[in-house]
């Protein structure tokens, strides 16, 4: 975990460097510790706005009728950074991009569970967000992250490393949706704790650790 | 105009580390050489068609000849514009 701006790892290689968001380069910071060059893994990736902030310039760029950037484009859609993903590191594998609502984190680990309990051996579950442009009206809905963030877990169904049960809660909470849930998922993984609920009324779910 | 060109290109397509000293006129600005990609021909070409109202048309124009270097770049964009 790391609180400092984000900077692209060594393995994207510099003529695609120059072409990476601030959160498309935590995304990155975040997913090189799980994956190496040529690493064949399905991956979910999962981010509530994807990149909003590329997205409103251009629609500032539209409006004051000017010609939108081909490369800003591009980079511009909700899997653009999953593209990006399997380009640098030759990954082939599936990869499913979510835009998860009031779930929160819950819908990218069912999609993880899914393709886990169809016979793959591990599946990278990547979620991020950022904050989102003043423009946009939220309230009272809690879905504004302070910053680009992002959390990359390699996850299987039996191994090594961190041993972690999910399910439904009934807990009725108010907890928001993915962009400010993440930090608490991650503090929840370095953490002592036990267990962590997060949701919204009629859509809580809980991380278990045993 | 060549360096003219070159700053254009370090600009537009973002080259952070490269300076206009860095860019061979005659070297293959795409692929090999300089190493950009379809999206910067996409990019670059907006640029030049804001900057000097020179529209390049894939259509009609031998766009792989125009875009070959910065010198036959700006050979044709000195050529249009008279």
């Amino acid at each position: 975990m790391t609180t400092e701006p984000p900077v692209a790892p060594a393995s994207v290689p510099k003529m695609l460097q120059r072409r990476l968001s601030l959160l498309a380069k935590a995304v990155f910071h975040a997913a090189d510790r799980c994956i190496k060059a040529g690493e064949q893994v399905p991956t979910v990736f999962s981010s509530t706005h994807g990149e909003i902030g590329k997205s409103f310039q251009m629609l500032k760029t539209i409006g004051a009728g000017e010609e939108l950037s081909p490369t800003a484009f591009s980079l511009g859609v909700h899997n653009a950074i999953s593209g990006l993903f399997s380009i640098v590191y030759g990954n082939r594998q599936e990869i499913t991009v979510l835009a998860p609502g009031r779930e929160g984190m819950a819908a990218a680990f069912i999609e993880a569970a899914g393709m886990l309990s169809e016979g793959r051996d591990e599946v990278l579950l990547v979620l991020y967000d950022e904050a989102l442009p003043d423009f946009f009206p939220f309230a009272p809905f809690r879905l504004n992250a302070d910053a680009p963030c992002a959390l990359a877990l390699k996850i299987a169904a039996a191994g090594p490393g961190l041993a972690l049960r999910f399910c439904r809660s009934p807990e009725a909470r108010d907890d928001g949706e993915q962009p400010v849930q993440l930090l608490a998922l991650a503090r929840f993984l370095v953490s002592s704790d036990e267990s962590l609920i997060l949701g919204n009324p009629g859509h809580s779910w809980s991380w278990h650790k045993r | 105009m060549e360096n003219e060109l070159k700053q254009l290109i370090i600009d537009a397509l973002d080259l952070e580390d490269i300076s206009v000293d860095d860019i061979d006129s005659h070297e293959p600005l795409f692929n090999t050489g300089l190493g950009l990609d379809s999206i910067d021909a996409l990019e670059l070409g907006l640029a030049i068609r804001k900057k000097y109202d020179v529209k390049i048309d894939a259509e009609k124009d031998d766009v792989a000849k125009i875009f070959a270097s910065v010198s036959s770049l700006a050979a044709y964009i000195e050529s249009v514009r008279r």
